[in-house]
Protein backbone atom coordinates (compact mmCIF):
# COMPACT_ATOMS: atom_id res chain seq x y z
CA UNK A 1 0.00 0.00 0.00
CA UNK A 2 2.96 2.44 0.43
CA UNK A 3 3.87 2.42 -2.97
CA UNK A 4 0.66 3.65 -3.87
CA UNK A 5 0.99 6.22 -1.31
CA UNK A 6 4.26 7.04 -2.45
CA UNK A 7 3.25 7.67 -5.72
CA UNK A 8 0.23 9.86 -4.94
CA UNK A 9 2.62 12.15 -3.15
CA UNK A 10 4.96 12.12 -6.01
CA UNK A 11 2.16 13.16 -8.29
CA UNK A 12 1.32 15.47 -6.54
CA UNK A 13 5.18 17.24 -5.59
CA UNK A 14 5.38 17.27 -9.73
CA UNK A 15 1.79 18.71 -10.17
CA UNK A 16 0.60 15.47 -12.22
CA UNK A 17 -2.85 15.86 -11.75
CA UNK A 18 -3.75 12.47 -13.93
CA UNK A 19 -2.03 10.45 -12.17
CA UNK A 20 -2.82 11.96 -8.96
CA UNK A 21 -6.47 10.81 -9.48
CA UNK A 22 -5.14 7.71 -10.95
CA UNK A 23 -3.57 6.58 -7.63
CA UNK A 24 -6.60 8.38 -5.53
CA UNK A 25 -8.75 5.81 -7.19
CA UNK A 26 -5.91 2.80 -6.58
CA UNK A 27 -6.13 3.85 -2.81
CA UNK A 28 -9.90 3.63 -2.82
CA UNK A 29 -9.85 0.56 -4.71
CA UNK A 30 -7.00 -1.29 -2.22
CA UNK A 31 -8.99 0.15 0.88
CA UNK A 32 -6.39 -0.32 3.50
CA UNK A 33 -4.97 3.08 3.80
CA UNK A 34 -6.27 5.27 6.71
CA UNK A 35 -7.97 8.83 6.78
CA UNK A 36 -5.02 9.53 8.33
CA UNK A 37 -2.32 7.75 6.39
CA UNK A 38 -3.68 9.65 3.38
CA UNK A 39 -3.46 13.06 5.24
CA UNK A 40 0.01 12.34 6.47
CA UNK A 41 1.16 11.54 2.57
CA UNK A 42 -0.84 14.56 1.16
CA UNK A 43 0.76 16.76 3.71
CA UNK A 44 4.30 15.26 3.41
CA UNK A 45 3.78 16.36 -0.50
CA UNK A 46 2.41 19.67 -0.06
CA UNK A 47 5.37 20.25 2.59
CA UNK A 48 7.93 19.08 -0.14
CA UNK A 49 6.18 21.81 -2.60
CA UNK A 50 6.42 24.25 0.09
CA UNK A 51 10.20 24.09 0.94
CA UNK A 52 10.76 23.86 -2.83
CA UNK A 53 8.96 26.77 -2.97
CA UNK A 54 11.34 28.87 -0.16
CA UNK A 55 14.00 27.37 -2.13
CA UNK A 56 13.68 28.94 -5.34
CA UNK A 57 13.19 25.47 -6.87
CA UNK A 58 9.72 26.15 -7.18
CA UNK A 59 7.34 29.13 -7.90
CA UNK A 60 4.01 29.80 -8.42
CA UNK A 61 3.28 28.15 -11.28
CA UNK A 62 4.47 25.15 -9.79
CA UNK A 63 2.81 25.65 -6.34
CA UNK A 64 -0.21 25.92 -8.78
CA UNK A 65 0.44 22.79 -10.51
CA UNK A 66 0.63 20.95 -7.54
CA UNK A 67 -2.58 22.85 -5.82
CA UNK A 68 -4.46 21.66 -8.69
CA UNK A 69 -3.31 18.12 -8.58
CA UNK A 70 -4.13 17.84 -4.95
CA UNK A 71 -7.94 19.41 -5.95
CA UNK A 72 -8.59 16.72 -8.53
CA UNK A 73 -7.12 14.23 -6.48
CA UNK A 74 -9.54 15.34 -3.56
CA UNK A 75 -12.28 14.63 -5.49
CA UNK A 76 -12.24 11.45 -5.21
CA UNK A 77 -10.73 10.88 -1.71
CA UNK A 78 -13.32 12.83 -0.19
CA UNK A 79 -16.33 11.09 0.38
CA UNK A 80 -14.10 7.75 0.85
CA UNK A 81 -12.35 9.75 3.93
CA UNK A 82 -15.64 11.21 5.37
CA UNK A 83 -17.41 8.17 5.56
CA UNK A 84 -14.42 7.00 7.73
CA UNK A 85 -13.74 9.95 9.82
CA UNK A 86 -16.72 11.41 12.17
CA UNK A 87 -14.16 12.25 14.95
CA UNK A 88 -13.76 16.01 14.94
CA UNK A 89 -16.52 17.35 14.06
CA UNK A 90 -17.24 21.25 14.04
CA UNK A 91 -19.45 23.54 11.87
CA UNK A 92 -16.60 26.13 10.18
CA UNK A 93 -17.65 29.33 7.92
CA UNK A 94 -14.93 30.01 5.42
CA UNK A 95 -13.75 32.16 2.41
CA UNK A 96 -11.74 34.72 1.09
CA UNK A 97 -11.86 38.08 2.49
CA UNK A 98 -12.95 41.29 0.63
CA UNK A 99 -10.47 42.25 -1.37
CA UNK A 100 -8.84 39.09 -2.61
CA UNK A 101 -10.23 36.56 -5.06
CA UNK A 102 -7.62 34.28 -5.23
CA UNK A 103 -9.59 30.53 -4.00
CA UNK A 104 -7.11 27.82 -5.11
CA UNK A 105 -5.55 27.89 -1.53
CA UNK A 106 -9.07 27.75 -0.05
CA UNK A 107 -10.38 25.21 -2.24
CA UNK A 108 -7.82 22.63 -0.97
CA UNK A 109 -8.42 23.76 2.81
CA UNK A 110 -12.34 23.39 2.24
CA UNK A 111 -11.27 19.96 0.62
CA UNK A 112 -9.28 18.58 3.36
CA UNK A 113 -11.68 19.92 6.09
CA UNK A 114 -14.45 18.19 4.61
CA UNK A 115 -12.57 14.69 4.14
CA UNK A 116 -11.79 15.26 8.24
CA UNK A 117 -15.79 15.37 8.89
CA UNK A 118 -16.09 19.02 9.59
CA UNK A 119 -19.12 20.89 8.18
CA UNK A 120 -17.75 23.56 6.08
CA UNK A 121 -20.10 26.71 4.89
CA UNK A 122 -17.98 28.25 1.98
CA UNK A 123 -18.48 31.79 1.20
CA UNK A 124 -16.18 31.58 -2.39
CA UNK A 125 -13.98 34.84 -2.61
CA UNK A 126 -14.10 38.67 -1.88
CA UNK A 127 -16.50 38.20 1.29
CA UNK A 128 -17.56 41.39 2.87
CA UNK A 129 -17.47 41.79 6.94
CA UNK A 130 -21.45 41.35 7.37
CA UNK A 131 -21.42 38.17 5.16
CA UNK A 132 -19.07 36.49 6.76
CA UNK A 133 -21.00 37.38 10.56
CA UNK A 134 -24.46 36.94 8.95
CA UNK A 135 -23.26 33.38 8.11
CA UNK A 136 -21.62 32.46 11.23
CA UNK A 137 -24.70 33.61 13.41
CA UNK A 138 -27.39 31.71 10.44
CA UNK A 139 -25.28 28.13 11.20
CA UNK A 140 -23.79 29.13 14.59
CA UNK A 141 -20.33 28.42 13.72
CA UNK A 142 -17.11 27.07 16.07
CA UNK A 143 -15.09 28.49 13.63
CA UNK A 144 -14.69 30.93 10.91
CA UNK A 145 -11.30 30.84 8.74
CA UNK A 146 -10.63 33.86 6.53
CA UNK A 147 -8.15 32.81 3.64
CA UNK A 148 -5.82 35.96 2.21
CA UNK A 149 -3.34 35.45 -0.48
CA UNK A 150 -1.43 38.56 0.61
CA UNK A 151 -0.93 40.41 3.66
CA UNK A 152 -2.38 43.48 1.88
CA UNK A 153 -5.89 42.34 3.06
CA UNK A 154 -4.61 43.02 6.24
CA UNK A 155 -7.31 45.38 7.15
CA UNK A 156 -10.21 43.38 5.78
CA UNK A 157 -9.54 40.92 8.11
CA UNK A 158 -9.30 43.35 11.23
CA UNK A 159 -13.03 44.75 10.25
CA UNK A 160 -14.34 41.16 10.43
CA UNK A 161 -12.87 40.96 14.19
CA UNK A 162 -13.73 44.00 15.18
CA UNK A 163 -17.38 43.54 14.04
CA UNK A 164 -17.51 39.83 16.13
CA UNK A 165 -17.08 42.26 19.01
CA UNK A 166 -19.07 44.89 18.21
CA UNK A 167 -22.01 42.04 17.85
CA UNK A 168 -20.58 40.05 20.69
CA UNK A 169 -20.12 37.22 18.79
CA UNK A 170 -16.09 36.88 19.48
CA UNK A 171 -16.17 34.91 22.36
CA UNK A 172 -18.38 32.09 21.01
CA UNK A 173 -16.47 31.99 17.58
CA UNK A 174 -12.37 30.43 17.19
CA UNK A 175 -11.04 32.54 14.23
CA UNK A 176 -8.19 31.43 11.78
CA UNK A 177 -6.46 33.29 9.17
CA UNK A 178 -4.38 31.39 6.53
CA UNK A 179 -2.46 32.23 3.29
CA UNK A 180 0.86 31.16 2.57
CA UNK A 181 2.07 35.27 3.00
CA UNK A 182 0.71 34.86 6.88
CA UNK A 183 2.88 34.64 10.27
CA UNK A 184 2.22 34.50 14.04
CA UNK A 185 3.54 37.59 13.96
CA UNK A 186 0.46 39.03 11.40
CA UNK A 187 -2.04 36.62 13.17
CA UNK A 188 -1.10 38.28 16.34
CA UNK A 189 -1.31 41.97 14.60
CA UNK A 190 -4.70 41.09 13.13
CA UNK A 191 -6.59 39.16 16.86
CA UNK A 192 -7.24 36.13 15.18
CA UNK A 193 -6.90 32.59 17.12
CA UNK A 194 -4.68 30.73 15.33
CA UNK A 195 -3.50 30.81 11.34
CA UNK A 196 -2.47 28.41 9.09
CA UNK A 197 0.18 28.32 6.20
CA UNK A 198 -0.93 24.55 4.33
CA UNK A 199 -3.07 21.87 4.97
CA UNK A 200 -1.04 20.42 7.90
CA UNK A 201 -0.97 23.10 10.28
CA UNK A 202 -5.07 23.85 9.11
CA UNK A 203 -5.68 20.82 10.37
CA UNK A 204 -3.55 20.85 13.52
CA UNK A 205 -4.77 24.44 14.31
CA UNK A 206 -8.12 23.28 13.71
CA UNK A 207 -8.09 19.96 16.31
CA UNK A 208 -6.43 22.36 18.94
CA UNK A 209 -9.12 25.56 18.74
CA UNK A 210 -12.19 22.93 19.28
CA UNK A 211 -10.48 21.51 21.79
CA UNK A 212 -9.94 24.39 23.57
CA UNK A 213 -13.88 25.34 22.53
CA UNK A 214 -15.27 21.95 24.23
CA UNK A 215 -13.17 22.37 27.41
CA UNK B 1 18.62 72.73 -13.27
CA UNK B 2 15.03 71.71 -12.35
CA UNK B 3 13.54 68.80 -11.65
CA UNK B 4 12.57 67.32 -14.95
CA UNK B 5 15.98 68.76 -16.51
CA UNK B 6 17.60 66.78 -13.76
CA UNK B 7 16.00 63.56 -14.56
CA UNK B 8 16.86 64.16 -18.80
CA UNK B 9 20.19 64.69 -17.91
CA UNK B 10 20.22 60.90 -16.59
CA UNK B 11 18.72 59.90 -19.37
CA UNK B 12 20.97 61.26 -21.78
CA UNK B 13 23.67 59.54 -20.26
CA UNK B 14 25.06 63.25 -18.15
CA UNK B 15 25.83 64.03 -14.73
CA UNK B 16 23.03 65.86 -13.20
CA UNK B 17 23.23 68.19 -10.51
CA UNK B 18 22.07 65.56 -7.85
CA UNK B 19 20.66 62.32 -8.33
CA UNK B 20 17.00 62.59 -9.00
CA UNK B 21 14.15 61.45 -6.81
CA UNK B 22 10.84 60.29 -8.13
CA UNK B 23 9.40 57.66 -5.92
CA UNK B 24 6.60 55.62 -6.77
CA UNK B 25 4.16 57.90 -5.15
CA UNK B 26 0.51 56.48 -6.82
CA UNK B 27 -2.91 56.09 -6.31
CA UNK B 28 -2.42 54.04 -3.25
CA UNK B 29 -0.87 57.21 -1.28
CA UNK B 30 -1.54 60.27 -2.99
CA UNK B 31 -5.30 60.77 -2.28
CA UNK B 32 -4.31 61.28 1.79
CA UNK B 33 -2.22 64.20 0.74
CA UNK B 34 -5.79 66.10 -0.18
CA UNK B 35 -7.63 64.68 2.42
CA UNK B 36 -9.65 62.48 -0.30
CA UNK B 37 -10.26 58.36 -0.13
CA UNK B 38 -8.53 56.40 -2.64
CA UNK B 39 -11.61 55.27 -4.35
CA UNK B 40 -12.82 58.89 -4.69
CA UNK B 41 -9.98 59.74 -7.15
CA UNK B 42 -9.61 56.15 -8.87
CA UNK B 43 -12.90 57.01 -10.12
CA UNK B 44 -12.60 60.57 -10.77
CA UNK B 45 -9.26 61.33 -12.85
CA UNK B 46 -9.25 65.02 -12.04
CA UNK B 47 -9.08 64.52 -8.58
CA UNK B 48 -6.23 61.96 -9.07
CA UNK B 49 -4.56 64.26 -11.05
CA UNK B 50 -5.41 66.75 -8.44
CA UNK B 51 -3.43 64.54 -5.76
CA UNK B 52 -0.70 63.11 -7.57
CA UNK B 53 0.36 66.84 -8.03
CA UNK B 54 -0.14 67.88 -4.63
CA UNK B 55 1.81 65.14 -3.37
CA UNK B 56 4.88 66.00 -5.69
CA UNK B 57 4.01 69.80 -4.77
CA UNK B 58 4.16 68.80 -0.74
CA UNK B 59 7.35 66.52 -1.01
CA UNK B 60 8.53 68.73 -3.82
CA UNK B 61 10.82 65.27 -5.74
CA UNK B 62 11.40 65.33 -9.04
CA UNK B 63 8.85 63.78 -11.21
CA UNK B 64 5.34 62.81 -11.23
CA UNK B 65 3.31 58.90 -12.03
CA UNK B 66 0.11 59.97 -14.38
CA UNK B 67 -1.95 56.41 -13.16
CA UNK B 68 -3.74 54.85 -16.14
CA UNK B 69 -6.73 55.03 -13.74
CA UNK B 70 -7.01 58.45 -14.35
CA UNK B 71 -10.95 59.07 -15.34
CA UNK B 72 -11.02 55.65 -16.45
CA UNK B 73 -14.66 53.81 -15.64
CA UNK B 74 -13.50 50.93 -13.43
CA UNK B 75 -12.46 48.07 -15.28
CA UNK B 76 -9.58 46.77 -17.27
CA UNK B 77 -10.15 45.78 -20.16
CA UNK B 78 -13.95 45.01 -19.99
CA UNK B 79 -13.15 43.27 -16.20
CA UNK B 80 -14.65 44.85 -13.34
CA UNK B 81 -12.69 46.89 -10.56
CA UNK B 82 -13.77 47.42 -7.32
CA UNK B 83 -12.69 49.53 -4.92
CA UNK B 84 -14.15 50.79 -1.39
CA UNK B 85 -12.08 53.58 0.83
CA UNK B 86 -8.84 52.93 0.49
CA UNK B 87 -8.82 49.49 -0.25
CA UNK B 88 -7.04 48.43 -3.28
CA UNK B 89 -8.12 48.48 -6.16
CA UNK B 90 -9.21 44.64 -7.01
CA UNK B 91 -10.32 43.52 -10.23
CA UNK B 92 -13.33 41.07 -10.10
CA UNK B 93 -14.48 39.08 -12.74
CA UNK B 94 -12.76 38.12 -15.80
CA UNK B 95 -13.24 38.22 -19.79
CA UNK B 96 -10.81 35.61 -20.55
CA UNK B 97 -12.22 31.97 -20.33
CA UNK B 98 -10.77 30.47 -22.27
CA UNK B 99 -9.02 30.16 -25.71
CA UNK B 100 -12.09 30.67 -27.64
CA UNK B 101 -12.64 33.90 -25.46
CA UNK B 102 -9.30 35.53 -27.55
CA UNK B 103 -11.64 37.30 -29.97
CA UNK B 104 -13.03 39.43 -27.42
CA UNK B 105 -10.15 40.71 -26.52
CA UNK B 106 -10.32 44.28 -28.14
CA UNK B 107 -7.98 47.00 -28.34
CA UNK B 108 -9.57 50.11 -26.43
CA UNK B 109 -9.17 53.77 -27.18
CA UNK B 110 -7.36 55.32 -24.54
CA UNK B 111 -9.07 58.51 -25.46
CA UNK B 112 -12.74 57.76 -25.24
CA UNK B 113 -14.34 59.15 -22.16
CA UNK B 114 -11.75 62.17 -21.89
CA UNK B 115 -10.00 59.34 -19.98
CA UNK B 116 -6.40 60.95 -21.14
CA UNK B 117 -7.67 64.52 -20.01
CA UNK B 118 -6.34 64.21 -16.62
CA UNK B 119 -3.29 63.56 -17.93
CA UNK B 120 -2.93 66.23 -20.14
CA UNK B 121 -3.96 68.63 -17.07
CA UNK B 122 -1.21 67.00 -14.63
CA UNK B 123 1.48 67.22 -17.54
CA UNK B 124 0.00 71.18 -18.12
CA UNK B 125 1.06 72.09 -14.35
CA UNK B 126 4.05 70.16 -14.27
CA UNK B 127 4.78 72.84 -16.58
CA UNK B 128 8.00 71.95 -17.90
CA UNK B 129 9.76 71.85 -14.60
CA UNK B 130 8.54 68.22 -13.22
CA UNK B 131 9.30 64.80 -15.52
CA UNK B 132 5.85 63.17 -15.65
CA UNK B 133 5.67 59.72 -16.28
CA UNK B 134 2.82 57.65 -17.74
CA UNK B 135 2.10 54.15 -15.95
CA UNK B 136 1.00 51.36 -18.56
CA UNK B 137 0.67 47.48 -17.76
CA UNK B 138 2.83 45.03 -19.46
CA UNK B 139 1.21 42.26 -22.17
CA UNK B 140 2.18 40.13 -19.48
CA UNK B 141 0.08 41.89 -16.98
CA UNK B 142 -2.65 42.76 -19.07
CA UNK B 143 -2.94 39.09 -19.87
CA UNK B 144 -3.05 37.83 -16.22
CA UNK B 145 -5.75 40.69 -15.22
CA UNK B 146 -8.01 39.21 -17.96
CA UNK B 147 -7.56 35.68 -17.64
CA UNK B 148 -7.64 35.92 -14.15
CA UNK B 149 -4.22 35.56 -12.07
CA UNK B 150 -4.37 32.20 -10.82
CA UNK B 151 -5.60 31.00 -14.15
CA UNK B 152 -3.07 32.35 -16.08
CA UNK B 153 -0.06 30.63 -14.35
CA UNK B 154 -2.04 27.26 -13.98
CA UNK B 155 -2.16 27.68 -17.67
CA UNK B 156 1.73 28.10 -17.89
CA UNK B 157 1.53 24.25 -17.72
CA UNK B 158 -2.12 23.34 -18.67
CA UNK B 159 -2.51 25.47 -21.64
CA UNK B 160 1.12 27.42 -22.45
CA UNK B 161 0.19 28.25 -26.08
CA UNK B 162 -3.06 29.82 -24.53
CA UNK B 163 -0.47 31.67 -22.89
CA UNK B 164 1.79 32.68 -25.45
CA UNK B 165 -1.36 33.86 -27.74
CA UNK B 166 -2.87 36.18 -24.73
CA UNK B 167 0.42 37.76 -24.37
CA UNK B 168 1.14 38.36 -27.61
CA UNK B 169 -2.85 39.81 -28.31
CA UNK B 170 -2.03 42.35 -25.28
CA UNK B 171 0.98 44.10 -27.05
CA UNK B 172 -1.35 46.22 -28.87
CA UNK B 173 -3.46 47.06 -25.75
CA UNK B 174 0.23 48.20 -23.64
CA UNK B 175 0.89 49.76 -26.97
CA UNK B 176 -2.15 51.71 -27.78
CA UNK B 177 -2.55 53.22 -24.06
CA UNK B 178 1.20 53.66 -24.11
CA UNK B 179 1.21 55.91 -27.26
CA UNK B 180 -1.81 58.10 -25.96
CA UNK B 181 0.30 58.89 -22.99
CA UNK B 182 3.01 59.95 -24.83
CA UNK B 183 -0.07 61.90 -27.02
CA UNK B 184 -1.33 63.54 -23.59
CA UNK B 185 2.13 64.69 -23.48
CA UNK B 186 4.27 62.41 -20.66
CA UNK B 187 7.82 62.37 -20.56
CA UNK B 188 8.46 58.37 -20.34
CA UNK B 189 6.30 55.63 -20.38
CA UNK B 190 6.61 53.14 -16.93
CA UNK B 191 5.53 49.76 -17.94
CA UNK B 192 4.48 48.10 -15.12
CA UNK B 193 5.09 43.74 -15.38
CA UNK B 194 4.80 43.24 -11.64
CA UNK B 195 4.17 39.18 -12.15
CA UNK B 196 6.62 38.60 -13.95
CA UNK B 197 9.30 38.78 -11.09
CA UNK B 198 11.09 36.20 -9.84
CA UNK B 199 8.89 35.96 -6.49
CA UNK B 200 6.27 34.51 -8.29
CA UNK B 201 7.71 32.97 -11.74
CA UNK B 202 11.01 31.18 -12.76
CA UNK B 203 13.21 32.90 -15.17
CA UNK B 204 12.44 29.78 -17.55
CA UNK B 205 8.58 31.58 -17.80
CA UNK B 206 10.23 34.73 -18.24
CA UNK B 207 11.44 34.23 -20.63
CA UNK B 208 9.00 31.92 -22.54
CA UNK B 209 5.69 33.84 -21.81
CA UNK B 210 6.83 37.73 -20.97
CA UNK B 211 10.08 38.99 -22.34
CA UNK B 212 9.53 39.07 -26.06
CA UNK B 213 6.20 40.62 -25.14
CA UNK B 214 8.20 43.13 -22.87
CA UNK B 215 10.77 44.04 -25.90
CA UNK B 216 8.37 44.17 -28.67
CA UNK B 217 5.99 46.56 -26.80
CA UNK B 218 9.52 48.31 -25.76
CA UNK B 219 10.23 48.54 -29.36
CA UNK B 220 6.97 49.92 -30.30
CA UNK B 221 7.51 52.93 -28.01
CA UNK B 222 11.01 53.83 -29.25
CA UNK B 223 11.40 57.15 -30.84
CA UNK B 224 7.97 58.49 -28.94
CA UNK B 225 9.50 57.99 -25.48
CA UNK B 226 11.69 56.62 -22.99
CA UNK B 227 10.46 53.37 -21.16
CA UNK B 228 11.03 52.50 -17.32
CA UNK B 229 10.62 49.08 -17.00
CA UNK B 230 8.90 47.85 -13.50
CA UNK B 231 8.99 44.39 -12.01
CA UNK B 232 8.03 44.15 -8.64
CA UNK B 233 9.88 41.84 -5.76
CA UNK B 234 12.84 40.10 -6.87
CA UNK B 235 14.24 40.34 -10.42
CA UNK B 236 18.05 39.70 -9.84
CA UNK B 237 17.91 36.35 -11.79
CA UNK B 238 16.41 38.48 -15.29
CA UNK B 239 17.55 41.67 -14.95
CA UNK B 240 20.44 41.32 -17.79
CA UNK B 241 17.40 39.89 -19.94
CA UNK B 242 15.48 43.05 -18.62
CA UNK B 243 18.17 45.12 -20.00
CA UNK B 244 17.86 43.56 -23.20
CA UNK B 245 14.67 44.10 -23.92
CA UNK B 246 15.72 47.84 -24.76
CA UNK B 247 14.39 49.52 -21.64
CA UNK B 248 16.04 52.93 -20.63
CA UNK B 249 15.75 52.69 -17.26
CA UNK B 250 14.74 49.20 -14.81
CA UNK B 251 12.91 49.99 -11.64
CA UNK B 252 13.32 47.61 -9.50
CA UNK B 253 12.47 47.09 -5.96
CA UNK B 254 14.34 46.43 -2.61
CA UNK B 255 14.96 42.59 -2.79
CA UNK B 256 17.39 43.28 -5.31
CA UNK B 257 20.69 44.80 -4.16
CA UNK B 258 21.80 47.80 -5.71
CA UNK B 259 25.48 46.79 -6.14
CA UNK B 260 24.97 43.56 -7.47
CA UNK B 261 22.60 45.05 -9.86
CA UNK B 262 25.19 47.67 -10.97
CA UNK B 263 28.07 45.07 -11.33
CA UNK B 264 25.66 43.29 -13.53
CA UNK B 265 24.65 45.97 -15.81
CA UNK B 266 27.23 48.24 -15.86
CA UNK B 267 25.77 51.76 -17.37
CA UNK B 268 24.12 50.34 -20.23
CA UNK B 269 20.63 51.21 -18.12
CA UNK B 270 19.68 53.99 -16.19
CA UNK B 271 18.62 51.65 -12.40
CA UNK B 272 15.45 53.14 -10.54
CA UNK B 273 15.04 52.03 -6.81
CA UNK B 274 15.06 50.79 -4.45
CA UNK B 275 14.14 51.50 -1.14
CA UNK B 276 11.55 49.27 0.97
CA UNK B 277 8.32 50.99 0.61
CA UNK B 278 7.24 48.88 3.10
CA UNK B 279 10.00 48.49 5.50
CA UNK B 280 11.41 50.93 5.57
CA UNK B 281 8.82 53.83 4.24
CA UNK B 282 5.92 52.36 6.04
CA UNK B 283 7.10 50.96 8.94
CA UNK B 284 10.33 52.36 9.79
CA UNK B 285 11.80 55.41 11.47
CA UNK B 286 13.40 58.20 9.49
CA UNK B 287 17.01 57.13 10.72
CA UNK B 288 16.02 54.15 8.65
CA UNK B 289 14.90 55.95 5.40
CA UNK B 290 18.53 57.91 6.01
CA UNK B 291 20.33 54.72 6.72
CA UNK B 292 18.45 52.91 3.44
CA UNK B 293 18.98 56.47 1.52
CA UNK B 294 22.57 56.76 2.06
CA UNK B 295 23.28 52.26 1.53
CA UNK B 296 21.29 53.20 -2.34
CA UNK B 297 23.59 56.33 -3.06
CA UNK B 298 26.49 54.52 -2.28
CA UNK B 299 25.54 51.88 -4.65
CA UNK B 300 24.04 53.45 -7.72
CA UNK B 301 25.09 56.92 -7.61
CA UNK B 302 28.64 56.95 -8.87
CA UNK B 303 28.55 57.43 -12.54
CA UNK B 304 25.64 58.84 -12.24
CA UNK B 305 22.86 56.39 -14.26
CA UNK B 306 20.37 56.49 -11.36
CA UNK B 307 17.30 57.93 -10.18
CA UNK B 308 16.27 57.40 -6.21
CA UNK B 309 13.07 55.72 -5.41
CA UNK B 310 10.93 53.11 -3.59
CA UNK B 311 11.20 49.94 -4.73
CA UNK B 312 6.94 49.72 -5.13
CA UNK B 313 4.02 52.13 -4.68
CA UNK B 314 4.47 53.84 -0.75
CA UNK B 315 1.49 52.01 1.26
CA UNK B 316 -1.50 54.58 2.57
CA UNK B 317 -0.51 54.64 6.22
CA UNK B 318 3.41 55.28 5.47
CA UNK B 319 3.83 58.48 7.72
CA UNK B 320 4.47 61.74 6.08
CA UNK B 321 7.69 62.22 8.14
CA UNK B 322 9.00 59.17 6.22
CA UNK B 323 8.33 60.26 2.78
CA UNK B 324 10.05 63.77 3.44
CA UNK B 325 12.62 62.25 4.97
CA UNK B 326 13.47 60.30 1.35
CA UNK B 327 13.33 63.29 -0.37
CA UNK B 328 15.28 65.24 2.55
CA UNK B 329 18.28 62.26 2.69
CA UNK B 330 17.98 62.15 -1.04
CA UNK B 331 19.35 65.32 -1.41
CA UNK B 332 21.78 65.50 1.40
CA UNK B 333 23.45 61.99 0.02
CA UNK B 334 22.83 62.52 -3.77
CA UNK B 335 24.95 65.47 -5.01
CA UNK B 336 27.83 64.98 -7.50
Amino acid sequence: MSEILEKFQLAIIQGDGDKSVDMAEAIIAEGKATPDEIFDFLAEAMEVVGSRYETGEYFIPEMLRSAEAVEKAMGILEPYMFERRHDQTGIIVMGTVKGDIHNIGKNIIVSALRASGYEVHDLGVNISTDKFVNKVREVNADMLMLSAFTTSTKSALIDIIKSLEREGMRDRIKVISGGASHSEEFAREVGVDGFAKDVKSTLAVCRRLMSEKRA
Amino acid sequence: MNSRERVLAVLAGETPDTVPIVPVVDGYYAPKVIGRANDECFLDGACMAQALLAARNKYDYDGVLAEMGLGSPPNVLGCPVEIEGNDVPLVVDTVIGGREDLERLQVPDPWADDKMEPVKQLVAAAGGDHFVLGSVRSPFEYAATVRGLIDFMTDFYRDPELVKDLVAACVPVTYAVGKALVEAGVDAIVMKDSFASSSMISPEHYEQFAWHAEAEAIAGFKGLAPVVLHVCRNSMPILTRMAETGADVLEIDSPVDLAAARDALGDKVVLKGNIDAVTVIEKGSVADVEQAVRLAMAAARPGGRFILSTGDSIPVSAPEENVAALVEFGRKYGRY
